[in-house]
Order: structure tokens, then C-alpha cells, then sequence
């Protein structure tokens, strides 16, 4: 219910706002979060549990909440999982219950089934049966959360880079002092303050109804970094509604930042980022996180309306809403007095159960007690009562003893029990340090017995911590803890920065002053004690975990699944390692923490993709080319980026049509390829034919100019990388071609060697793939069209031979004009500079049309050069591929001087094997069936003995013809080998095929030379 | 991620621009033929794999494409020191 307005609260009273939530409307206000609105109209269920599906109340009023998920709207602009703590409410909102709380649940339905359903369940009853593939889907289609999107995301997200000397995360009172400190005691210093919230100020806002001074400090304070933000050259960014979730190696911390609203929004008809991730790079890091509170642990503590303390407290002061009228706080730290005495400023009056006994009180707990507020103090909550939310408790006395070692304590419970009524039951346990960034790259916590939590920590470099995560709890002592941490921040920047470390007032308020944890056994080994409330986690299945042989606390973690959640047990892991170390007889320090990693709270899939969706996912490379291939009709593929012609498909042809008209074009007539995307590296250099013969297996000492060479590239291991054709230009110039997609690693790898190993060789690489572009002229009557496009060439056979190059114009323009062939037809590659490609392309295309000159693919491409048993490095190979594999023995240099990259291995016996994998080709006994690429030959004993590596139907010789990798194949040639492959609806089907050479057409090589 | 000073632009940059290659100083035998298989299996596959301040390669992909030395702290993935190999050389030898 909404209480009597008071001055504390963020609400704005004048904007009232209208949402939906599991189907009904109701009202809240601006200001407001989901959850606050939705308690302000006495919501109490919230959702079902993950495994058990019972009905869940809220517990918290942050990201540290477990129960209360939610989906926000619906469409393209669904949001799964999203807690309702953190939803800031706009009007129109939408919400449903990840889990329905209202609808009848399986899960709830087999109640009486649950104490049989301890940690480890499903997989001990089905994991070795052969029902779990169908019992799986079931069972996680009846988990606790929302249900995946099933459409595009509708709204725009993006990503900004920010840097900064200093990065001060959280905006509570150890944030806002230590960032101020940090810009009012230096000149230069850029800072980025982050926090969570909506507004600065952190759990200050708490005080701000009982105490004048926070209120003037808050606003002064604001005021101060509201001017250093707002100045000219400002050094201030303030990120609000910001949480930096991760923070990674050399302080680089990355924050999801949601606009104000949470709504899309858009500005002068442009959509605006719904999230923003900021990638921040920062020289030093102030963490000042906060804590967050952990709940007591009880009977039935699951029990919707029991709260976490200081979350009631925000509400009632933030938000001005309250779950309850009879209320109990329960715990054992000062922090439930506090939130007691709030209460009573709204006229509820409050019991308080205290663990701890009498004496020793601090001044709120004397003021607590002068205000008349009644104070059991010495006893223990046992039980809540209620079905499925509470309406009373069970409590009885009981009494801690200290026990040698120190660590040890031992509760006794007295066996009395009285019964409380109640309706709202808010409990603290004292607080957990959000300790989880600093963990992020390799920080370490220690347990400290004062305040009874993991700290970060003490020192590390380039950081700083203060406030509550450095366990202080009272706001004036995090003020001067802040401002010491910021002058060490400056110290660590510039040596010359004076240090005046202040001492901390001591005060006695302090929250992290507590007892040790409580966990009296009589409680612990109760049934239904729940530790991570989203998982279903009880201390029975911590218990059972240890019992059956877990150790560490990782290990049971994960046998329980505690903190699995998409809360990550921010409530309940510390609860967690209490209860281990209890049944572990072990103190805390030494079960320690599980690993805290990123992302610290839920980071939406379409924020990490931001701007790189779409087109601009991947850059697209076009070649001069393109808009002619588009005229032309063609179908694109992508190859390493680049867009290449596919096959050019007419009057409505089927692709295998149309590459049969390609292939036969080339075949008989003329054929036109754009081969602009080929890799080429331009080599220049006293040394470079030298570097060429180290790089390539073959020999290159005597190629002359105006020659061309075939060439394979092995790494060490003496596995083929690459392949291509080189271009002697001059002795200290040539042109190296590479795959179209290792153009780029091929580059990099011959820089490698150049500046790691040789940097003694005059080698100069230049990458120029984009500089050049190439139109292949194939097929019988690539000659005629040549002497037609260019007069200044000599292009008689005899003249200008196969693997040889000329210089000379090409319809006006320069060209380098090779003669070579990845078809087995005359063929000849224009190279021209770019801009000159589509000029080129059009006028051969022109002039070729006597021939009746037909443009080709990359399909046709293949199709042509496996009928010449030419392999593609990537398909027919895959890195581990010698080429002795590829029945290339023939290009292995055997006197070179130098041992060329990869030479030595291949004397390895291991790559001499008999059985390795050899390519060969397959013959298909019924010649149209075309084997499907990647299907396995299978041994008589129906092991996997090789698998098809590139499958086509041939034109030129009307039947199927497939290149593999088969065990041995080369000595198996003319045997029947059997392929095995899956048909869709039909099944296993075995294919009987004639093992053969891997050159299926012109063997021996008369066709090279075009027509006479 | 990391953030390299690449010794050539001499200029912080984000580790994306980047690519490791490797542990430095695994030099290429001068004759390989001369060694046995151990010995050559040694140089292509094995590596040390240090745990502590350690000497590798670096390639300034998306920037000046200068290969250069990092030594970084496998630990707490610390850089502590870039240079060109000329650099690194000419200390070793004086």
C-alpha cells in the first residue's frame, strides 16, 4: 500500500502512470519501479519458484532480487527475464510473471513429492535412462523463467568507448565523495561516476527522513558535481540508470547503461538506443559498490511477504510504499532498528526480534527502545507460518557461545516456542560486500570476522575501495573513508599529490558490527530452509551435497546449483558458504567464495551486439566489377567478405542449369570470369626470389621473367596453408596470388617471417588485391578474342606460352596479361588497375560475342577445376593435408639450399603413413547420382574410412564426379569403396563408388592450347 | 582486454587492433635437416608455456603491421614492457 506522502520520496505525485501486469492494469507514478508500483496495489505473488513452482513474493528492491522476474512487453520488443526491482515504470508498460504465479502448476501439484527431490534429483533418476532425451524437454520447458524471444529485436542499441583518468563506480555516498574529491584536489583528472539508480545518493536517501544533516550533505554534494559536470571542458561524465558489469584486464570496465525512460525513444524521427554499453578505459578505479543484505535463515523462508530489511526501508522511503501493516523485523545487526524507527515516523509500529541479547546496545538501539517500539531481543525466528505467504512466526530464545578456535559458534535453542502474528517479516543478517567487479581480473577476497563478510582485497594496484563494500556502514565514516581513497587514487596518478589520511569516527552505528552468522543446527537441518530462493536451493541440499563427498565449495555449487540463477545468488551465496562451513566444520576463510565472473547482472544480447547487426555485421567487399555481375543477373556468394558472381542464371534456369550452360560455354566456345578477389601481394626486393623459395615447397631460382609459377605453401608442421600462382616481373619483382580467402593470413604469415626470422633479406610486401583487377578470358577461343582486344601482344603459341606473361593494352588500357588456367582451357587473366575493371569486363564481354562469350561463377569455377583434379585449398584440403596427401610429390623441390618452411616434417614417419587420408576421386556407379559433399566412405565394419570433399555433375563428361579424402586412397585406385550418406525421409543409403585419379577430364593435358 | 603500446606508433591501443603470434625467441633451426625428430617436434610444437613475466609476439594487425615483443605476466595478465625486437637485441648482446 502507498503511505503518507513524505519529502524523502522520488516519486513525482503530479505524472500518475497506467501499466499492466499479468493482465491487469493498475496505477503508479513516476518515480516508481514495477516492483514499487505493483506493492503499492497489494501485489503480493510475483512468480513461481524454478524447481518446486511455489509462489514467490519480493524479497529485495535491486538487482540483488530473486523472485520477482518478469518479461516486459511483447514482440519485437519482448525482454525476457528482467526483474521487476530494476524496471523504472513508464506508462503503457506491459509485464507478465516469468512464471505465473495465478495459473495451476505442475510442479506445485506434486507438493508432497518434494522431499524426495533433493539436490542432484533429475540427474540420479534419468540420467542413465534412455527416456532423457524425451524427459529433458519437459522438464526444462517447466523451469522458472521466460520464455526466449521469438522475434527481431525492434529497438537500436550501441556502444560508446569512454576513457578517463579516474572511474568511480557507484553513486552512493562513498561514490559521490570520492569522485568529488578527486576533481576539486586535481587539475586535469577526467572522471566517470557510474551508478545503477536513477538518481545519486545510494541507500543515503535512507536517512534522509531522520537525519537533516545527510539531506544538506546529499544536496550540497550533488550540487558541487552537478557544476563540475556541467562546466565548460567538463572532466565529469555522470552515467545514471548505468551498471559497469564487467570489468576485464588493464581496468577496462564495460557498463550497460539503459535510458532514462527504459522506453525506445526516438529524436527528430531517428530511434534512439534503448542501451548503451560504454567501453571504459580508465588509469585508476575507486570501487564504492555498496553491500547488499542477506536474509535470515528459517523454516519456510520462502514465504511470500518476507523482505529483505533494508529493501522495506527503501521502499518506505524511496518510494513510499510499504508490503504490510503488522510488521516484524527480525535479524541480527542494527540496520532492522533503523528501518524500525522509520516505521514508526510513518505510524507503524513495528516489533523487533533481535538474535543478539540485551547489553551493548548502540545509540539506535537505545533510540529504538525510547521511541516505544517493542524489542524481543535473545530469540530466533524458527519458522514462518502462512500457506503461501506469512501470517505469523514461531520464535524461541536462544543464546550464542563463543567456542575455541574463535571461528566456532554454537547456537542453543531453547525448545519454548512462541507464536507472532504477522503479515510482512523483514529480516538482515548482516551484509554481503558487492565485492564481484573487483573479482572480475584476478582480485581476491579475504574473510573478515568483524563484520562477518568477504572483502575485497586490502591492496591492488590502480584500485581503491570505500564505503559499505569496504564494510562501512555509517555514511559520515564513508565520507572520510572516501576522501582518503581518493587522495591515494591522486597519489598513485602524480607522486607529488599530498596525502592527510583522516581517522573514521568509530561510531558505534556501524551495520557491519554483527554477530556471527546464525546457524544453529536445530534450524539448518529443517526441511525447507531455502538459501537461493530462484533455484530452489534448501540447507538440506548443502547438507546432502557434503555428506555425499562435495569438499569444495565450487563443487557444491554446482551439485546444488546454488547461485545459478539469473540473480547469481547475490542474496543467497554467502548464506550458502555459512551453511557449508557449518556442516564442513570448517571456518569460512577456508571454504571461501565461488568465482565471481561477468557479467555481474543480466546484459542484453542485442546491447553486446549493438550496432553490428545486419549489414554491418561483417565488412562486404565489392569488386569494380559488381554492378555489371548485377546487370547480368548473377547469384552472389560470399568468399572472405568478398560478393562473388555465383552462377548467372537466365530466363529462369535452375543453378545446375545454368552452370551446365557455364561449364559447356567454357568448354566448347568462350567463357568470362571476375577473378579480382584472388589474393595478390606484391614482392619486391634484392632477395625476393630468394623469399619465395623459402616460402614455397617449389624452386624459383631460375623462373624469368616474363614467367608465371605454381606455387604451395606449407607451414611447419608441413600442412598445406595455401596455393597460387606467382609472376616474375623483374628478378627483384614478382606477384604473388593467393586463395581468395587466406589472402589475408597468408599476408600476414609472410610478414611473420620477414621481420621475426629473415628481417636480414631485402623483401618489401605490399598487399595490393584491391589495386588490381582481373578479368579471365577461358576457353578454346580465348586466343582469337585476345589478338581482337589487344595488337600490341604476340599471342601465338609458340610466342607467348602457357605460364608466361605479357605487358600490353587492352582496349587502350595497360594490362598485364597472363597466360594461365584453372580450367585446363586456353585462358588468359587481364589484369589491369582497378578502376579500369568494369571497362574492361564490358568491352570483353562485347567484343566476345562472336564467340558467343558466356560469364561463369564460382560454381562453374569448381566444377571446372575439380574435372582437372585441381584442388581448393579449405575444401579439399583442411590443414592437416601434406602435400604428398594431394598427390603432389611432383612440387617438392628435393635440392633446394635453404630448408624451405615445412620440409623438414615431411621426413616425419607420421606423414608417411600408409593410412592417411590421400585425395583421390570417386566415381559413382550410377554416374547422375551426385554424392552430397562432406558424406563418409565407410569400411566393411562401418567405420569412417575418408569423406567427400567436393562433389559436381560434370557437363563435359555427363556424369557425377566427387574428389575425397580416403585412407590409403592411392593405393586403392579402380577398387569399389561404399559412401554412406542420409537421405531426408528415406534414411541411410549406401552408395557404391569406383575409387579413381582425381583428374577426370583431358588426363593428359591436349586441350591447354585452345583451337588452332 | 588488454591495452598494448605498440613500440612502433608508440601509442596505448586497444588489444583488438592486435594479434598475439606466439612465444618470442623460439628461433628457427639453422639447419633443420640436421636435427632429429625430437629435436624438431621440440621447435614446432612445444613451447614453455611460463607461468610469471614472459616474452612473446605481438603483430599490430589493424595498425602499422609491425611484429613486436610484450613481456607480460601470465599472472595478473600484466604488460610490463614492449619493444622491437631490435630493441631487445641490441640489449641482450651488450
Amino acid at each position: 500500500m502507498r503511505l503518507e506522502r513524505h519529502s524523502s520520496n522520488l516519486i513525482d505525485y503530479t505524472q500518475p502512470l497506467s501499466f499492466v501486469f499479468n493482465n491487469k492494469t493498475y496505477k503508479g507514478f513516476k518515480g516508481d519501479t514495477l516492483a514499487s508500483a505493483l506493492i503499492a496495489n497489494d501485489v503480493i505473488y510475483y512468480a513461481r519458484s524454478f524447481k518446486y513452482g511455489r509462489k514467490r513474493g519480493i524479497i529485495g528492491a535491486g538487482v540483488e532480487e530473486p523472485n520477482a522476474l518478469v518479461s516486459l512487453e511483447i514482440g519485437g520488443r519482448y525482454t525476457p527475464n528482467m526483474k521487476a526491482t530494476e524496471v523504472m515504470l513508464y506508462n503503457g508498460l506491459s509485464a507478465v510473471s516469468s512464471s505465473n504465479p495465478n495459473s495451476i502448476d505442475f510442479r506445485a501439484m506434486i507438493k508432497p513429492l518434494h522431499r524426495f527431490m533433493p539436490a542432484g534429483f533429475y540427474y540420479k533418476t534419468f540420467i542413465k535412462q534412455k527416456f532423457w532425451s524425451i524427459v529433458e524437454d519437459r522438464l526444462r520447458s517447466l523451469s522458472g523463467f521466460s520464455k526466449a524471444p521469438s522475434e527481431n529485436d525492434k529497438d537500436v542499441y550501441d556502444h560508446i568507448f569512454q576513457h578517463s583518468e579516474v572511474l568511480v563506480i557507484g553513486g552512493g555516498v562513498a561514490g559521490m565523495s570520492s569522485a568529488l574529491e578527486v576533481l576539486s584536489k586535481s587539475k586535469n583528472n577526467r572522471v566517470i561516476l557510474v551508478d545503477e539508480r536513477e538518481n545519486l545518493g545510494g541507500e543515503l536517501t535512507n536517512e534522509f527522513a531522520t537525519d537533516q544533516s545527510a539531506a544538506l550533505w546529499y544536496q550540497e554534494t550533488k550540487d558541487r558535481l552537478l557544476e563540475f559536470r556541467d562546466e565548460e571542458n567538463s572532466r565529469l561524465k555522470i552515467l545514471s540508470s548505468a551498471t559497469a558489469y564487467a570489468w576485464y584486464d588493464h581496468n577496462y570496465v564495460e557498463v550497460l547503461q539503459t535510458n532514462a525512460t527504459g522506453q525506445s525513444m526516438t529524436h527528430k524521427g531517428v530511434q534512439l538506443a534503448r542501451k548503451l554499453i560504454h567501453k571504459i578505459r580508465t588509469k585508476e578505479v575507486i570501487l564504492a559498490t555498496g553491500a547488499h543484505e542477506r536474509p535470515m535463515l528459517f523454516e519456510t523462508n520462502d514465504l511470500a511477504n518476507i523482505m529483505l530489511c533494508q529493501s522495506v526501508r527503501r521502499y518506505i522511503n524511496e518510494f513510499n510504499v510499504v508490503a504490510g501493516k503488522e510488521i516484524i523485523l527480525y535479524g541480527n545487526n542494527d540496520s532492522i532498528y533503523n528501518t524500525a524507527i522509520d516505521l514508526i515516523n510513518h505510524n507503524i509500529k513495528p516489533k523487533v526480534i533481535d538474535v543478539r541479547t540485551s547489553g551493548n546496545e548502540s545509540e539506535t538501539v537505545i533510540q529504538a527502545k525510547d521511541l516505544g517500539i517493542e524489542v524481543i531481543q535473545g530469540f530466533a525466528v524458527r519458522k514462518a507460518r502462512g500457506k503461501s505467504r506469512i501470517t505469523g512466526i514461531e520464535i524461541s530464545k536462544v543464546e550464542m557461545q563463543a567456542k575455541p578456535p574463535h571461528w566456532k559458534s554454537e547456537w542453543r535453542m531453547s525448545k519454548d516456542v512462541q507464536i507472532l502474528s504477522c503479515d510482512l517479516l523483514a529480516t538482515s543478517g548482516g551484509f554481503n560486500p558487492v565485492v564481484h567487479l573487483d573479482c572480475h581480473c584476478g582480485g581476491k577476497t579475504y574473510f573478515d570476522n568483524n563484520s562477518q563478510s568477504f572483502l575485497p582485497q586490502k591492496e591492488r594496484k590502480n584500485r581503491q575501495v570505500c564505503g559499505a563494500v569496504n564494510s562501512i556502514g555509517y555514511w559520515k565514516d564513508a565520507i572520510i573513508d572516501a576522501k582518503n581513497k581518493a587522495q591515494l587514487t591522486l597519489h598513485s596518478l602524480s607522486e607529488n599529490s599530498q596525502i592527510n589520511p583522516q581517522n573514521l569516527s568509530n561510531k558505534s552505528l556501524n551495520y557491519f558490527n554483527i554477530d556471527h552468522f546464525f546457524t544453529p543446527l536445530e534450524i539448518l537441518n529443517r526441511p525447507k530452509v531455502f538459501i537461493d530462493l530462484q533455484n530452489d536451493v534448501t540447507t538440506r541440499d548443502i547438507s546432502l551435497s557434503i555428506s555425499e563427498g562435495y569438499r569444495s565449495i565450487e563443487h557444491i555449487k554446482r551439485y546444488t546449483a546454488m547461485g545459478f540463477g539469473t540473480d547469481q545468488g547475490k542474496t543467497g551465496n554467502i548464506n550458502g558458504i555459512a551453511v557449508a562451513a557449518k556442516f564442513l566444520d570448517s571456518p569460512m576463510s577456508e571454504v571461501g567464495t565461488t568465482t565471481f565472473r561477468p557479467a555481474y547482472t543480466g546484459v542484453d544480447f542485442g546491447a553486446m551486439a549493438g550496432r553490428e547487426i545486419g549489414d554491418f555485421f561483417d565488412p562486404q567487399r565489392f569488386t569494380t566489377i559488381h554492378d555489371s555481375h548485377v546487370i547480368n543477373g548473377a547469384e552472389f556468394e560470399v568468399v572472405g567478405q568478398w560478393y562473388r558472381p555465383w552462377y548467372y542464371p537466365k530466363d529462369g534456369e535452375s543453378m545446375d542449369q545454368a552452370v551446365n550452360r557455364e561449364c559447356r560455354a567454357v568448354r566448347n566456345s568462350l567463357g568470362m570470369m571476375d577473378a579480382s578477389t584472388l589474393g595478390k601481394i606484391d614482392i619486391q626486393g634484392e632477395d625476393a626470389r630468394e623469399f619465395l623459395s623459402r616460402v614455397y615447397t617449389n624452386a624459383w631460382m631460375k623462373l624469368a621473367p616474363g614467367s608465371c609459377r605454381y606455387g604451395l605453401m606449407c607451414n611447419e608442421k608441413g600442412m598445406i596453408i595455401d596455393d597460387g600462382v606467382s609472376t616474375c616481373i623483374n628478378d627483384n619483382h614478382f606477384i604473388m596470388t593467393t586463395t581468395t580467402g587466406g589472402a589475408a593470413s597468408v599476408y600476414s604469415t609472410l610478414e611473420m617471417w620477414l621481420q621475426t626470422e629473415w628481417s636480414h633479406l631485402d623483401v618489401h610486401l605490399s598487399s595490393i588485391t584491391d589495386q588490381f583487377s582481373t578479368v579471365a578470358v577461358v576457353g578454346p577461343n580465348a586466343r582469337e578474342l585476345m589478338k581482337k582486344l589487344c595488337q600490341d601482344v604476340d599471342f601465338e603459341s609458340q610466342n607467348f606460352k602457357f605460364m608466361q606473361w605479357r605487358p600490353g593494352t587492352v582496349c587502350g588500357v595497360k594490362a598485364r596479361i597472363m597466360r594461365i588456367s584453372f580450367s585446363g582451357e586456353l585462358a588468359y587473366e587481364i589484369n589491369t588497375e582497378a578502376n579500369y575493371g568494369r571497362f574492361i569486363w564490358d568491352e570483353v564481354a562485347r567484343e566476345g560475342t562472336e564467340w558467343n562469350i558466356t560469364p561463369y561463377g564460382t560454381e562453374s569455377m569448381h566444377v571446372l577445376r575439380a574435372e582437372k583434379g585441381f584442388i581448393i585449398v579449405g575444401q579439399d584440403t583442411d590443414g592437416s593435408m601434406t602435400p604428398m596427401d594431394v598427390n603432389m610429390n611432383w612440387i617438392l623441390a628435393k635440392n633446394k639450399p635453404f630448408s624451405y618452411i615445412g620440409r623438414r616434417s615431411f621426413s616425419i614417419s607420421a606423414l608417411n603413413a600408409d593410412d592417411r587420408l590421400q585425395l583421390v576421386g570417386l566415381l559413382t556407379k550410377d554416374e547422375q547420382f551426385v554424392l552430397p559433399e562432406g558424406a563418409h566412405i565407410i569400411s566393411n565394419k562401418g567405420i569412417s574410412i575418408g569423406y567427400v570433399t567436393s562433389s559436381y555433375f560434370s557437363p563435359a563428361l555427363e556424369r557425377s564426379i566427387a574428389l575425397a579424402q580416403l585412407k590409403g586412397g592411392l593405393s586403392k585406385i579402380s577398387q569399389t569403396v561404399i559412401v554412406k550418406i542420409v537421405q531426408e525421409k528415406q534414411g541411410l543409403k549406401e552408395v557404391p563408388c569406383e575409387v579413381s585419379s582425381s583428374i577426370f577430364y583431358d588426363i593428359n593435358g591436349e586441350k591447354g592450347d585452345g583451337n588452332e | 582486454m588488454f591495452s598494448i603500446n605498440c613500440p612502433y606508433c608508440k601509442e596505448s591501443r586497444d588489444q583488438n587492433e592486435f594479434s598475439p603470434a606466439g612465444e618470442a625467441f623460439v628461433a628457427r633451426p639453422e639447419n633443420p635437416e640436421a636435427l632429429s625428430d625430437e629435436e624438431w617436434a621440440d621447435y614446432v610444437f612445444y613451447r614453455t608455456n611460463h607461468k610469471g613475466d614472459h616474452w612473446e609476439q605481438w603483430v599490430h594487425t589493424s595498425g602499422c603491421r609491425k611484429y613486436f615483443l610484450v613481456k607480460r605476466s601470465t599472472i595478473t595478465h600484466e604488460v610490463i614492457e614492449e619493444a622491437t625486437f631490435a630493441e631487445v637485441y641490441s640489449e641482450k648482446i651488450s
